[in-house]
């Protein structure tokens, strides 16, 4: 069984890899992926599969910003920081606002598992820590 | 002549004296041979086998006697030795009392250490179970004065931030992060 995950994640991983084009994942590619899964008999489908979403929704999450934030926030503001983020991880990044009344004042910016905050609630915790 | 007439003469005076003791010579010769044989028969068998008896009682009287001797010494000797032992015996056996009473107070002197040692280790662990606990408190307190003090400031900026300081304070923190 466990033999058989094995090959299923490394077979996901594979589809993966097909998937991502420049360092972007392609839409036509994961739809040709599915299509191929779907007509030709996978071992193992239902592992393979939900590992091939989380590789992609964590490679999505690379290319994703959410922004929370307290107070109106601009689309200027929006892109400013889309725009930082590109340049930070050296590819597209696109980005979200989400409202977070518990920071207060400012920003909590979240790129997959990278987490960026400047934020008065962020400030107090930090307060909070370090008495 | 003269010597035969000597004889003559002692005979008849010999014969003269016989006759008048009225002893006949030949009853003398035959009572001296009965008592003779009657005293030969009697040494043989009588008096010889009593006195064999006799030295055989006599040599077992002394050999009893020597015998006797014998365990007297062996007797004197045997208790010599049993005071010898019993003396040797005490004297071991007051080393040992000794050798105890030494080990007792040893042992005594060290569970008197060790007891020492003990509740000093324990006054040590308690000194330092309360300083630690004394920390935790101070720790505890401060940092519930903290919580306090930041769940204050959270609601009074909650409260008093307006619109226009959120923005501000945004703006700041958009050039931060983009400037990461």
């Amino acid at each position: 069984m466990a033999a058989h995950a094995k090959k299923a994640q490394q077979f996901a991983r594979q589809l993966f890899k097909m998937s991502v084009v420049n360092g972007t994942v392609s839409p036509e590619r994961v739809s040709g992926v599915l299509q191929y899964v779907e007509k030709h008999k996978v071992a193992n489908p239902l592992i393979v599969l939900k590992a091939y979403a989380r590789l992609i929704a964590t490679e999505l999450a690379k290319s994703h910003a959410t922004v929370e934030h307290a107070g109106e926030i601009s689309a200027a503001t929006l892109s400013t920081i889309a725009a930082a983020m590109s340049k930070k991880y050296g590819r597209p990044v696109t980005a979200s606002a989400k409202p977070n009344p518990a920071l207060l004042a400012g920003l909590r910016v979240q790129v997959s598992d990278d987490v960026y905050e400047s934020s008065v609630a962020g400030q107090l915790a930090a307060l909070s820590a370090a008495v | 002549m003269l010597s035969s007439s000597l004889i003559v003469a002692a005979a008849s005076g010999l014969t003269k004296i016989t006759d008048d003791f009225g002893i006949s010579v030949p009853l003398i010769l035959a009572q001296i041979l009965s008592f003779s044989i009657v005293a030969i028969v009697l040494w043989k068998f009588a008096f010889k086998p009593v006195m064999t008896t006799l030295d055989e009682r006599q040599g077992k009287i002394e050999s009893g006697l020597q015998y006797a001797e014998q365990m007297k010494a062996q007797l004197a000797t045997t208790q010599q030795q049993t005071e010898a032992a019993l003396k040797e015996a005490q004297q071991k056996a007051q080393a040992i009392i000794v050798e105890a009473q030494k080990a007792a107070k040893t042992l005594a002197d060290k569970q008197q250490q060790d007891a020492v040692e003990q509740a000093a280790a324990l006054i040590a662990k308690a000194q330092s179970a309360i300083e630690l606990e004394k920390k935790k408190m101070l720790a505890e307190a401060r940092g519930e004065i903290a919580r306090l003090v930041v769940a204050t400031t959270q609601r009074v900026l909650a409260k008093e931030l307006s619109e226009a300081d959120r923005g501000r304070f945004n703006d700041a923190a958009t050039r931060e992060l983009t400037s990461v």
